[in-house]
């Protein structure tokens, strides 16, 4: 589990993330959004207790933060960490770079080694496992990285831009993994700004910039906007609906309906609730005497929520 | 402290310096520097001590006065006595051979892996500081002292040699020399490492830190060896209490390193 208490952490006096409250269940992936420089890295030091917060708490795998130096290192020993470079010695076969941080884990050598040999080989890496770790391609690379995340059995996983620079096959590999993190029981904090990725793969999304714009599941936070797009005849539209005004006016004193607009011959809509608005908004437009050629259900796509939040707050 | 990380460093240390054959023409330049010079010191011997030569020429008036004043270096001809002299000195490089190595291994110690992004996630692990710190210690001095050592030995052999060729007898090292190269050379190796240490934790890159040990650190270690290695050279005592000194100088200073090596002053200071 991992939750945070009003995090604050700021550099040279300028917050590089401002009082983050969130929390996200055990065995639950939590998707962190956000534009470059938002706070991510810095969100996922701070819950690994690498960087002290400025003000604030956190609890992460049953650990408080801020800690002494000696439940950090056994909070570290509950985590994993996916770092964005993949962080490996060029000159080691890739074999020796894992057991190397196997044994940093705390991990006995033959454990370690039955480990590695069987994600290796379930990463299709056994066959290269002895050549220099400098040598691998960048999905290689990235493979190992998420070997030695999960190589002592965390059941807390941070990843930092998992699929960063990756080509689609292997970022989709990558990803096949990430789920199978979250189905296995383990608790995940994935940053990216792959808003697809974080559709697909999360439980749970936050989206962030400096501060927690939005938090919760992608189903609670794309439900706050549901719309209706009404299209309608064309030059009826433009005879009876052109000016819009009136007719908009009417639209908008029809129950449930929070926002109206005319977008050449669509009708676009916010409502509060498509089931039960949508029938009324439909019989007010023919009263009005428009001529309706479709209407459409639109449910905001997590883009849409993730520009919307990002663009109204300042960087 | 944790044993198996200290182990499990060292053993990735050594097998990162064995590769890095960048490193390897210091480790033999060294070395091989210690067995040429007594050779070459004691080639010039006959010119060194030519009595035509005195008041014509001031060194070597100061040398033979040196060698008149040493009561240590009584008893034997004036070519022996300076042979004597020359060889229990040169004992002084074999402290600088350590020094050098150590602060050049420990310059790149933390500031490479920042560079090559491996020190975030060796910093995610269980590894505490004060382990990661005398991990690298250890690793930048280990292969240092024995390179040292065996310069040592290496030198002393053909003292050995050089000596008997030149003076008919053995001159073997003093015991200011053996306690020198046993005790001083770990204590001041081991603080010059410190000192590097903290410079690789402070910089962002490799040439940066590389470039502040070579201009800093080690021409402030030389001063030190230069102070404290010559009259430890000629006395045990001093080579004692000096390493004394030093070791509990470089005790604090690790101490001071392991408090002020901040996980994020390291991680948010790169480039």
């Amino acid at each position: 589990m991992i939750e945070a208490r009003g995090l604050t952490r700021s550099f040279g006096g300028r917050p590089a993330v401002e009082d983050l409250s969130f929390q996200v269940p055990e065995g639950k992936l939590c998707a962190l959004l956000g534009p470059n420089g938002a706070g991510k890295t810095t969100t996922v030091r701070l819950l690994l207790g690498l960087l002290p917060p400025s003000s604030g708490q956190a609890e992460v795998a049953g650990y408080q933060l801020p800690g002494s130096d000696r439940s950090g290192a056994k909070l570290r020993a509950k985590t994993g960490l996916l770092t964005e470079a993949p962080g490996f010695y060029d000159r080691m076969s890739g074999r020796e770079n894992l057991e190397l941080f196997g044994r940093l884990y705390g991990l006995p050598v033959r454990e370690l080694r039955r480990r590695s040999e069987e994600w290796l080989r379930r990463l299709e890496l056994w066959e290269a496992r002895d050549q220099p770790f400098g040598a691998w391609s960048k999905g290689m690379k990235q493979r190992l990285a998420l070997i030695r995340a999960v190589l002592h059995e965390p059941p807390v996983l941070f990843l930092d831009e998992p699929t960063s620079g990756l080509d689609p096959a292997v970022a989709r590999e990558v990803r096949d993994l990430i789920a199978g993190f979250r189905r296995e029981g383990r608790t995940v904090l994935l940053c990216t700004h792959n808003l697809a990725e974080a559709e697909e793969l999360a439980d749970l999304v936050g989206i962030l910039r400096r501060r927690m714009l939005a938090f919760g599941t992608p189903a609670a936070l794309t439900a706050g906007l549901p719309r209706l797009a009404v299209r309608l005849a064309g030059s009826v539209a433009e005879e009876q609906w052109g000016s819009g005004a009136a007719s908009a006016e009417s639209l908008r004193s029809v129950a449930g309906v929070r926002e109206v607009s005319l977008d050449r011959a669509t009708l676009r809509l916010v409502v509060e609730d498509l089931a039960r608005n949508t029938p009324a908004v439909v019989r007010e437009v023919i009263r009005q005497g428009g001529d309706i050629l479709s209407v459409q259900p639109l449910t905001p796509s997590l883009e849409e929520i993730y520009l919307r939040a990002v663009r109204e707050e300042p960087a | 402290m944790n044993r198996a990380v200290l182990g499990l460093f060292v053993r990735k240390e050594f097998r990162d310096l064995r590769s890095n054959r960048q490193l390897w023409p210091a480790f033999f330049l060294l070395p091989a520097v210690s067995v040429f010079l007594p050779l070459l010191l004691l080639t010039l011997l006959p010119l060194l001590g030519d009595p035509a030569r005195l008041g014509r020429d001031a060194g070597i008036d100061l040398l033979i006065q040196t060698v008149a004043n040493d009561p240590t270096l009584r008893g034997g001809s004036l070519q022996e006595r300076i042979a004597r002299l020359l060889l229990r000195d040169l004992g002084l490089f074999y402290l600088l051979v350590g020094v050098i190595l150590a602060s050049g291994a420990a310059a790149l110690a933390l500031v490479r892996e920042k560079e090559q992004r491996t020190l975030e996630p060796i910093l995610a692990t269980p590894i505490r500081d004060r382990d990661l710190l005398l991990a690298k210690l250890l690793a930048a001095i280990g292969p240092a002292l024995l390179v040292a050592w065996g310069s040592a030995l290496a030198g002393s052999l053909t003292g050995l040699a050089a000596g008997y060729w030149r003076t008919g007898k053995l001159i073997l090292p003093t015991a200011g020399n053996l306690v020198g190269w046993t005790f001083l050379a770990p204590a001041l190796t081991i603080l010059a490492a410190l000192a590097a240490l903290r410079v690789s934790a402070r910089f962002t890159d490799v040439p940066g830190a590389t470039q502040f040990t070579g201009l800093v650190v080690v021409p402030v270690s030389l001063v030190i060896v230069a102070l404290l290695g010559r009259p430890a050279m000629a006395s045990p005592l001093v080579g004692i209490t000096g390493s004394a000194v030093i070791g509990l100088l470089s005790v604090w200073l690790f101490n001071a390193n392991a408090r002020r090596f901040k996980r994020e002053e390291i991680l948010t200071r790169w480039r």
